[in-house]
């Protein structure tokens, strides 16, 4: 056989040959050295790109973009997702984590310094947690539509109890549960879904009186109330009266608790 | 809906890496790579129900590549009119001088980098090719597809990349001992 056209023996090397060319080609090789070395060439080539060229990663900043993109694109799709992993294993996660208690650091910083400051930083802090819940695998540790699943799961994960129902048919679906840092303490934040929107309920334990008024954050409502030592906030980007009717849904939930 | 989103999350993103790669290869800036990845992905999320069982990674790569081609020709028209973010000016003008940007300095002063400086410097159409074939180990056949050429183009572009590449790493290291004859 004489010597292939360097296409072929370049095909033969990038294994796009077909068997029968390919082991003809291999027979002309081991008597051929000058193609053999060609060969050669083309491994040191690519063992040296491989070598040199930087495995380069999309950043997290990318992904999170990317996150909110689809977030605004998919609405409502947000919430079937794979089951999601242990959020430990998350070094974005992490690293939101260490920032979280950095700003819940501040807050009580901000509260000793001037408390009237306090429902400001509050509710960045929940506008960050709400908003870095909707980044993919954020959104739920404990996936279940069923309050039974939901409410024994914060008991190991959260320093609270919070009230946790369905409210399927009243349109707002429970979805999942989530452990999150409010307030130097595990909160819990139960994820309900109301149409496309999603609304995070978070509560933990607070010693105040009375709780902030509420607020708007970056086109985001937040409404506060009290029940017992617990305060609740409740975010999401629906109107105001969609995120009541939730609110008063679980008042009458706790106060039906309490009178049992 | 919610079927797709989290079909598209497992199928598609986990070749984000690919794709940032690619886009980097071929916008040689950061900044512009990130735009062309975030307007691609969307892209290929509206586009994603047609596209199942094929070969999701050639796909999304083809995508960036497009994306990649307008955001190319918009910068071409506005070439020397100033931009409105003072870093992309800079990075247009890479673009479309096809010089390195701050980037490519950095990268020139690191000489463990040869090759991935030496790739910077082919021309775009052999870079693309060699870029596929050899870092995102795609086939012929497929690089085909993305960037819309026959496979005999692809074979040739490629034998004229690593002929270049290979003449300008000799060049490079004269004189040193990189175990080529």
């Amino acid at each position: 056989m004489a010597c292939p056209e360097p296409l072929q023996l370049q095909a033969y090397f990038d294994g796009e040959l077909e068997a029968l060319a390919a082991s003809q080609l291999e027979e002309h090789l081991a008597g051929c050295p000058q193609c053999s070395a060609h060969l050669e060439e083309l491994s040191s080539l690519r063992a040296a790109i491989r070598r040199d060229v930087t495995p380069v990663q999309a950043p997290a900043n990318l992904r999170a973009r990317i996150a909110h993109a689809l977030e605004a694109e998919a609405g409502a799709a947000a919430i079937a997702r794979p089951a999601p992993r242990a959020w430990r294993s998350r070094p974005f996660w992490l690293g939101a984590l260490g920032g979280v208690a950095a700003a819940a650091g501040l807050a009580l910083f901000s509260f000793l310094l001037m408390s009237a400051r306090l429902g400001g930083t509050l509710a960045d802090e929940m506008v960050a947690a709400h908003v870095r819940s909707l980044l993919p695998s954020h959104l739920i540790d404990v996936a279940s539509s069923d309050r039974h699943t939901v409410k024994p799961w914060f008991a190991g994960h959260a320093d609270v109890s919070p009230a946790v129902a369905d409210f399927a048919e009243q349109g707002y679906r429970l979805i999942g549960g989530r452990a999150d840092y409010i307030e130097r303490q595990r909160a819990a934040v139960t994820v309900y879904q109301h149409g496309p929107h999603i609304i995070n309920v978070f509560s933990w334990a607070s010693g105040r009186v009375l709780p902030p008024a509420n607020t708007t954050r970056n086109g985001y409502h937040l409404a506060y109330w009290k029940e017992g030592n617990l305060e609740y906030c409740a975010v999401s980007d629906t109107g105001w009266d969609e995120l009541h009717g939730l609110v008063s849904l679980l008042k009458e939930l706790s106060e039906r608790s309490e009178a049992r | 809906m919610d079927d797709k989103r989290g079909r598209f999350e497992a199928e598609v993103l986990p070749h984000l890496n690919a794709a940032y790669r690619f886009a980097r290869w071929l916008s040689r800036s950061p900044a512009d790579a990130d735009d062309i990845v975030q307007e691609a992905v969307l892209r290929a999320f509206r586009g994603f129900d047609a596209v199942r069982g094929a070969n999701v990674k050639a796909w999304l790569l083809t995508i960036v590549r497009n994306c990649h081609a307008t955001a190319y020709r918009q910068e071409e028209r506005r070439a020397l009119v100033p931009l409105p973010e003072e870093h992309d000016a800079q990075d247009g003008h890479a673009l479309v001088a096809a010089t390195p940007g701050p980037e490519g300095e950095s990268i020139r002063q690191d000489e463990s980098r040869t090759l991935e400086r030496l790739i910077a410097g082919l021309p775009p159409e052999q870079r693309t090719v060699l870029v596929l074939r050899e870092i995102e180990d795609l086939g012929y056949r497929e690089i085909a597809a993305i960037i819309d050429v026959p496979v005999g183009t692809v074979m040739s572009r490629l034998a004229r990349a690593r002929a270049a590449l290979r003449s300008a790493w000799l060049n490079e290291s004269t004189g040193e001992a990189h175990g080529l004859s």
